[in-house]
């Protein structure tokens, strides 16, 4: 008998359920990041990125919860692009600690994009911990449009 | 020769979950004085409509639901949707009631105070 395309895609998302179900029991001693991530993992204490191509511009995400403006320092040349910041230690004046997970220490992380952005035109904003970058192309690099004759 | 006897295309009868999203637990910083303990936690990415704290019976749960968009073709993503989840017992000190929390650049900060009676207290001692 056939077996449908979509019968053996629900199987394999199935599958892929039980391994996260299973992967999960295992995880919980610590923080579970990093598996279900597909095997994605940052060095401790670096943000994590996303990075999309939208055609004439890049978007990048990254992770930088309480971090300000103030904080946040970023460097473009070319296709090279750097994120720094530092971190203050948000901790309160005669209060005991009982737990400290938070990264308080600087960060740098550099991109190499593959082609060239145009420094003048990047905008950068945050919204809720995550800094959004979009980075437009520059004009040599941009897709055009084509007219057929 | 085909012999199927259905007039209309069979539904799926048994729709089956195969994508959940993830759960992580956020990372916390927990301090406490003598009027309050105070947690940090981040959540990067939520909104402040997406965050639920309850406290029930001794225990605080705290979650977070980020979604995000995607802004092209995806050159690589470490990070995406995500659930944060994470439970903690409270002792039965704090004072329900005036627990507040306030959400900023990703960071929770929920202040926890504790009631008064369970306030260290100094004792004057009278002279005879």
């Amino acid at each position: 008998m056939w077996m449908r395309v979509s019968d053996l895609d629900r199987m394999f998302g199935v599958m892929d359920l039980l391994n996260a179900r299973i992967n999960s029991m295992f995880g919980d001693y610590d923080r579970s990041y990093g598996n279900d991530y597909g095997g994605c993992l940052v060095t401790e204490g670096t943000p994590r990125t996303n990075i999309y191509d939208a055609g004439d511009h890049f978007e990048i995400m990254a992770e930088v919860p309480g971090l300000t403006k103030e904080d946040l320092n970023l460097r473009i040349q070319g296709n090279y692009l750097e994120i720094s910041g530092t971190r203050k230690t948000d901790a309160p004046e005669g209060y005991k600690a009982h737990r400290v997970e938070r990264e308080t220490a600087p960060f740098t992380r550099c991109f190499t994009l593959p082609v060239d952005v145009d420094a003048e035109k990047v905008d950068a904003s945050l919204n809720n911990g995550i800094l959004i970058m979009t980075l437009p192309k520059t004009e040599a690099v941009k897709p055009k449009q084509l007219t057929i004759n | 020769m085909n012999n199927k006897t259905e007039l209309v295309t069979r539904e799926e009868t048994t729709p089956v979950q195969s994508r959940q999203i993830p759960v992580v637990a956020p990372e916390v910083d927990i301090y406490e004085d003598n009027d309050e303990i105070l947690l940090n936690a981040e959540l990067p990415g939520v909104a402040k409509e997406d965050v639920t704290v309850n406290v029930d019976n001794g225990k605080l749960t705290i979650t977070g639901i980020r979604k995000m968009f995607a802004a092209g073709a995806a050159k690589w993503a470490e990070f995406g949707d995500v659930e944060y989840r994470r439970i903690f017992s409270v002792p039965q000190t704090i004072d329900v009631a005036k627990v507040n929390a306030e959400l900023r650049d990703g960071v929770l900060r929920l202040h926890l105070p504790k009631s008064e009676t369970a306030k260290p207290r100094q004792i004057e001692i009278k002279a005879a």
